[in-house]
């Protein structure tokens, strides 16, 4: 398990690295300089590339990302706070802290609701619930969320003045509701789905039967037996899951208008804010990255039957 | 004939009552004869692998109505851009911001005037045709024609006038003479006459206005037309980029499957890695990193396959671009593990004792065999497509205008949402019934081609 854990924190590093060559090389193949304003002349922007080190090669300007990030610097802002140090934007002006508390509340919803209803409806197989269930997470996993944000801003925000239309920082729970359910209905519809499915397949297995047959009680039989068995599917889903609410919160937080690191990043790119760019990037890959190996060791924990060391498909 | 029969069975049958009741001869156990071979009745058709999976596909009500309405939204793409009269770029400057089935002023009068004259209002009075047209209601349409509302032929350099208030009821006015206002002062007057014409009825037809049925955008775009133009261009990426992703991914995947050992491990990492990317920061990227290369590429527009790409514009190339580089790896791990199965068969051990070489295996043997998973992760890739697009047309990226993705469209109505809802819903509910479809036809091939997984 430990020598598991290490090999897997050695891999997430190697790909963190990769993903930041990867970054580094495409921000600077983005045209343009972060300098060139309306205003600015040649020799402003060379003595600004000289400041922060642009004019050095490119591989050079590479090395010293890595050895700084290795320090814990993450560097300067050039373009949209310039001079603020990037670590300061992106931790101590709340931006990460925004998106993390909206993508943990999303995923906490997603799976909240969508694994009791997926037991659900696959306990009451056939039934009128079952089948509204059913047509609802079909649905709902065709909607696109920024089709769903929007119109659910219009209908409560808008129309139904239930909620704000501008939910800025999240600070009372009337501003976090329509963020946080337009960000998790697909997953906790896909969740619902998948859980059905798994669900299905464990109440049809033998120690159920034998479990009925000795009279256990159902909501013991569902809660004991079967729900342990039928996590494993839903757990492997949850990978892609959390990087998807990271992509969620790019349109939730431009539908909404949450200042978060999602939305941030987008102007970012489009500034080529590079000290900006590649640190969210890191930031949140390494983000994906340790949730990924949590998922994985959840797995050892749901069920001892897989074995990490040998994992091989 | 009791030998055989007392060494094969177990129970040691008296076969004599058996051979009696059935009145079975000593020659009826010879072995077939070639002429009695070819006269052989076929009982049953044997079923091939398509024709069973059609027959279990044709058993899935749910999965047919998807597949009927998928058709029926390609048609709508494909089809619908023909049956109307409106272009997805034309512009109509009378009849911006109208709501579903509204008509504007102009088209209004028209049908005002169907109604009264039962269609014989217009009569021809020279070689071309002419309709009902109310003094100076014109418009100038996008390719800077004057048109007098619908007249079938164009009149490039005339316009004609009818106007029964008038003292010259229809006239013949020069392009040059009419002022901004539609008013004129130089004319000629036509001679005319009431009586209905040899080709009244087809006239009728011109002066059709067909209904904006989604109704127009602030630009006098014709929703209807866009929207089927939308779903075609998102069609049209759901498709190419699957396949792509069908290529990339099944060949990837079937090396490193059939070839094992290092070469699988190294090309397992990668595809692990790649894995563990989040792609949206990286597809973010390349989008505006590729939109200007791509463009410069298509302008310098050397080559055949340049020019063909650039009319897909740099938006969509990129897109294209994204799913070779970074969507390809769940399909080549899904090979991956077919082919590591399949190939323990004996007829690969068969085809490889015959000498076939690895590439021939793979292409003759092991691909046509996981044929079934090949179909359904690119049925299920379409939707994720069309999904990845819409989204980077709503942060600004994707196609580009005047071209039209249901992505773009949606992203273009949030403006206006609170002031015209209908323009996103429309886009809206046809991009959800192409995902919902191909999500429920992609379910059904699944069941079809892959029974074993059925519950």
């Amino acid at each position: 398990m430990i020598v598991y854990i290490i090999k897997r924190i050695a891999a997430a590093i190697a790909t963190l690295l990769v993903i930041m060559a990867v970054t580094f090389f495409l921000m600077n193949a983005i045209p343009g300089s972060p300098f060139l304003t309306e205003k600015s002349t040649p020799k402003q922007i060379e003595l600004a590339n000289a400041k922060y080190g642009l004019d050095k090669p490119l591989i050079v300007q590479f090395k010293n990302y890595v050895v700084n990030y290795l320090k814990g610097d993450l560097g300067t802002s050039l373009k949209m706070q310039e001079g603020t140090p990037v670590k300061n934007i992106i931790f101590h002006q709340g931006k990460f802290a925004l998106s993390i508390k909206l993508g943990i509340s999303a995923l906490v919803l997603a799976i909240a609701v969508g694994i009791p209803l997926g037991c659900i409806a696959a306990y009451r197989r056939g039934g009128a619930l079952d089948g509204f269930l059913r047509v609802v997470t079909t649905v709902g996993v065709a909607i696109p969320t920024f089709v769903l944000a929007t119109l659910l801003l219009i209908l409560f925000a808008v129309k139904l003045e239930w909620a704000p239309t501008i939910s800025g920082s999240l600070t009372d729970f009337r501003s976090c509701v329509l963020p946080v359910i337009s960000m998790s209905f697909y997953y906790t519809c896909y969740i619902a789905k998948l859980m059905r499915t798994s669900m299905l397949d464990a109440i049809n297995q033998d120690y159920i039967r034998t479990a009925r047959a000795k009279g256990v009680k159902t909501r013991s039989i569902v809660l004991k037996h079967a729900l342990r068995n039928s996590l494993i599917p839903v757990i492997t889903y949850l990978g892609p899951v959390i990087a998807g609410i990271i992509t969620g919160s790019f349109v939730i937080e431009s539908t909404f208008a949450i200042p978060g690191l999602g939305k941030y990043y987008v102007q970012c790119v489009l500034s080529r804010d590079y000290p900006i760019i590649m640190a969210t990037t890191v930031v949140l890959s390494a983000l994906v990255i340790i949730m990924n190996l949590v998922v994985d060791v959840a797995y050892k924990i749901v069920d001892p039957r897989i074995s990490l060391t040998t994992k091989e498909d | 004939m009791k030998e055989p029969f007392a060494k094969i069975s177990p129970f040691h049958v008296d076969p004599e009552p058996i051979l009696e009741e059935f009145d079975l001869k000593d020659e009826d156990f010879d072995s077939a004869s070639s002429d009695e071979k070819e006269s052989m009745v076929e009982t049953h058709k044997s079923v091939g692998f398509w024709a069973d999976a059609f027959r279990r596909f044709k058993a899935n009500t749910v999965s047919m109505v998807a597949l009927f309405i998928f058709i029926a939204m390609l048609v709508f793409a494909f089809l619908g851009p023909k049956l109307i009269p409106y272009g997805y770029a034309e512009q109509f400057r009378s009849a911006q911001k109208l709501a579903p089935m509204e008509y504007s002023e102009n088209e209004q009068i028209i049908r005002g005037l169907e109604d009264k004259c039962d269609g014989y209002y217009a009569t021809v009075l020279k070689p071309g045709s002419l309709t009902a047209v109310k003094k100076g209601n014109y418009f100038i349409n996008s390719d800077g024609h004057i048109y007098a509302f619908n007249v079938a032929k164009a009149w490039e350099k005339v316009v004609l006038i009818v106007d029964n208030d008038a003292e010259n009821p229809l006239v013949k006015v020069k392009q040059s003479d009419l002022n901004e206002d539609g008013t004129y002062s130089e004319f000629e007057a036509i001679e005319y006459t009431t009586e209905p014409a040899a080709d009244a009825t087809e006239l009728k037809l011109d002066t059709k206005v067909f209904p904006h049925v989604f109704g127009t955008d602030s630009a006098g775009r014709d929703i209807m037309a866009r929207t089927m133009y939308g779903a075609r261009v998102s069609i049209i990426i759901g498709l190419v980029a699957a396949v792509i992703v069908l290529i990339i991914g099944s060949i990837y995947g079937s090396i490193a499957g059939f070839i094992g050992g290092k070469v699988d491990f190294v090309m397992m990492r990668i595809v692990e890695l790649i894995y563990s990317i989040p792609e949206v920061l990286i597809v973010l990227l390349l989008q505006v990193v590729l939109k200007d290369p791509l463009q410069a590429w298509f302008d310098a527009g050397k080559s055949g396959f340049a020019l063909a790409m650039k009319d897909l514009g740099a938006g969509i190339v990129s897109i294209f671009i994204t799913f070779a580089v970074l969507y390809w790896v769940t399909m080549a791990r899904i090979v991956r593990g077919q082919v590591l199965q399949l190939k323990q068969q004996e007829y690969v051990t068969a085809a490889t004792a015959l000498g076939a070489s690895n590439g021939r295996i793979i292409r003759r043997h092991l691909l046509p065999n996981c044929v079934g998973s090949l179909v359904i992760t690119t049925c299920l890739q379409i939707p994720s497509a069309i999904f990845l697009e819409s989204f980077l047309s709503f942060l600004g990226l994707g196609v580009s205008a005047p071209m039209a993705s249901l992505g773009s469209l949606c992203s273009d109505a949030l403006e206006t949402i609170t002031l015209y809802p209908y323009r996103l819903i429309f886009p809206a509910i046809v991009l959800t019934i192409i995902v919902l479809t191909l999500n429920l036809v992609g379910d059904g091939l699944r069941d079809a081609l892959d029974p074993r997984l059925k519950q």
